[in-house]
């Protein structure tokens, strides 16, 4: 308890600010909805002079992107792409920051055992990626009802957002996986900047392409389609159970390798 | 009962580094001191046994435990490491605290006490502090839990002499309340001050374990000659002589024995110089031990 005290003490800073980058980008691009939605015939029309293969990178949809529900997935893709450099900052660094502050040789000789390590931080992680999205999604349902210009479903809006989540979970737990694996990670940003914006380019590409189904498992922001979600107000399951399965092996893979990990002396 | 053991312990790290088959005891209530050159393996040895570096055989436990496999014998440890950071957004008090909230015991009243006796300021930064103070930071973290077994890796670098005589005594009072004390280091003064035994470590192996009361015994000399004329170069190959070097007029070497012997020798000479004084225990190990083995 000390240790997932401590942490969260340590989280505090930075998952405010990534909750506050994350509200300002939904500000930002909501606040363009009733200006939008007033001229949404020239919007479409615009829109449709795209190449489709454009629009489909960009995750633009003719027939729902007037609705809020429509634009907001638009847009939500941004949101989710920050959300997912939060999840794995946080995953790589989580771990790995007592090597590279050199606190390592302090808590690793406390009478705690490595799992029990892990298990701290694993869980103060996961309440600053929880507390992150709930107040995300909480400013979002406040926004969204303040430029809505007609009713919007509730339950699709909640489906849409909690994507959100499960992209900060897959992103946190590969970092965290790939944290144990890597020898010493001298910074972070770098690494997660470039793993998260490579897989997003991946999804964008595959997007653009036939939008192959088996494709689509080569990157995890592919695996929930906002058009199916607005269509079916459910998740494709085998994509679900593909995000589930890649959490649980990063956790079992951190819990094994960072067990067996050797400590080496500062410099 | 031996609060340390050391079987077989081997560590490679590929080529040269690591330490081999490392045989060790310490016993309930020594100070045992662990000597050598830097890169000897002294660290290796140190972090293997506090189960930060696996083994690649043998075994390494304290009270009869290894740290890997039963985490919690390390709540009557104290470690200070050579390089000594922590949280640095941390204020000292609150890291102290953080310390002790591992050994579910109340540590207010030793903590105030040992800041008291290292002078530190519980109440700043740890990122505002000198190197020094970072060390006492440290020293106050190894051992304000009262721990049974106190392991010190290198641990007087940073503290100015008057703060290495109070660490000094600090650790002989723990010793004296029946802590064992094991620790290592590169300057052979501080511990031939306080150890009972020493165990000397060269190229990852124990070259020699010896109580230092024994090393002293052995009355070991190291001798300086500076003659008028020539020497001989083999006027010194005598029994009990180590590390000779002649160069035209001056002769230096270590001497083991009889003293007397040497004396005879040198009488025979016409010196402008001469000078006798106490070797260091590096010097004994290097130049007696390791050629016997």
């Amino acid at each position: 308890m000390n240790m997932y005290v401590h942490e969260l003490k340590a989280l505090r800073k930075s998952t405010m600010l990534w909750t506050v980058v994350l509200i300002g980008l939904a500000v930002m691009y909501l606040s363009i909805y009733p200006g939008m939605a007033h001229d949404a015939k020239d919007f479409v029309r615009l829109l449709a002079n795209y190449p489709p293969q454009i629009r489909a990178m960009l995750g633009i949809n003719l027939s729902y992107i007037t609705s809020i529900l429509g634009f907001y997935s638009m847009i939500f893709s941004f949101i989710v792409l920050c959300g997912a450099i939060q999840g794995m900052n946080l995953g790589l660094s989580v771990l790995s920051k007592e090597s590279r502050e050199q606190t390592a040789d302090f808590l690793l000789v406390k009478p705690v055992s490595r799992p029990a390590i892990v298990t701290a931080k694993l869980f103060a992680s996961l309440t600053a990626i929880l507390a992150t999205y709930w107040i995300f999604y909480a400013a979002a349902i406040l926004i969204a009802n303040g430029v809505k210009t007609d009713n919007f479903d509730g339950k699709v809006f909640f489906l849409i957002n909690l994507t959100l989540l499960f992209i900060q979970l897959i992103f946190f737990a590969v970092g965290m996986a790939l944290s144990v694996l890597f020898g010493k990670l001298k910074t972070v940003l770098p690494l997660s900047l470039g793993v998260v914006i490579g897989f997003y380019l991946i999804g964008a590409l595959i997007n653009s392409g036939k939008n192959d189904p088996a494709v689509r498992y080569f990157s995890p922001f592919n695996y929930f389609n906002s058009a199916y979600i607005i269509r079916h107000s459910a998740y494709e399951a085998p994509y679900l159970i593909t995000a589930a399965g890649i959490v649980v092996a990063a956790v079992l893979v951190t819990y094994i390798v960072y067990s067996k990990k050797d400590i080496h002396a500062v410099s | 009962m031996n609060v340390i053991e050391l079987k077989h312990l081997t560590k490679n790290y590929g080529k040269s580094r690591g330490i081999n088959d490392v045989n060790l005891n310490v016993e309930q209530g020594e100070i045992f001191g662990f000597i050598g050159p830097n890169g000897a393996g002294k660290s290796t040895t140190i972090r293997t046994l506090l189960g930060l570096i696996h083994p690649t055989s043998g075994s390494a436990t304290i009270f009869g435990k290894s740290c890997f496999d039963h985490p919690e014998v390390r709540k009557e440890l104290g470690y200070l490491p050579s390089e000594v950071f922590y949280y640095e957004k941390m204020r000292v008090i609150d890291l102290l605290k953080y310390s002790a909230s591992f050994y579910k015991k109340d540590c207010t009243r030793r903590i105030h006490e040992l800041a008291d006796a290292m002078n530190l300021d519980l109440k700043r930064k740890i990122a505002d502090l000198s190197y020094g103070n970072r060390k006492k930071v440290g020293i106050v973290q190894g051992l304000l839990h009262d721990p049974q077994l106190i392991i010190l890796d290198e641990p007087t670098g940073g503290l100015d002499p008057l703060m290495q005589q109070k660490f000094f005594e600090l650790i002989r009072e723990e010793n004296k309340k029946g802590a064992t004390v094991f620790f290592s280091s590169h300057i052979l003064t501080e511990v031939q001050r306080m150890c009972d035994r020493v165990a000397f470590i060269k190229e990852g192996r124990i070259i020699q374990v010896e109580k230092v009361r024994t090393l002293r015994e052995n009355n070991y000399k190291r001798i300086h000659v500076e003659a008028r004329n020539r020497l001989d170069k083999n006027i010194f190959q005598i029994d009990g002589v180590g590390d000779l070097k002649v160069r035209d007029n001056e002769a230096s070497f270590i001497f083991r024995g009889d003293i007397n012997a040497v004396i005879r020798k040198i009488a025979g000479l016409d010196l402008i110089n001469l000078s006798v004084g106490e070797p260091d225990l590096e010097e004994i190990f290097l130049h007696y031990y390791e050629k016997e083995r």
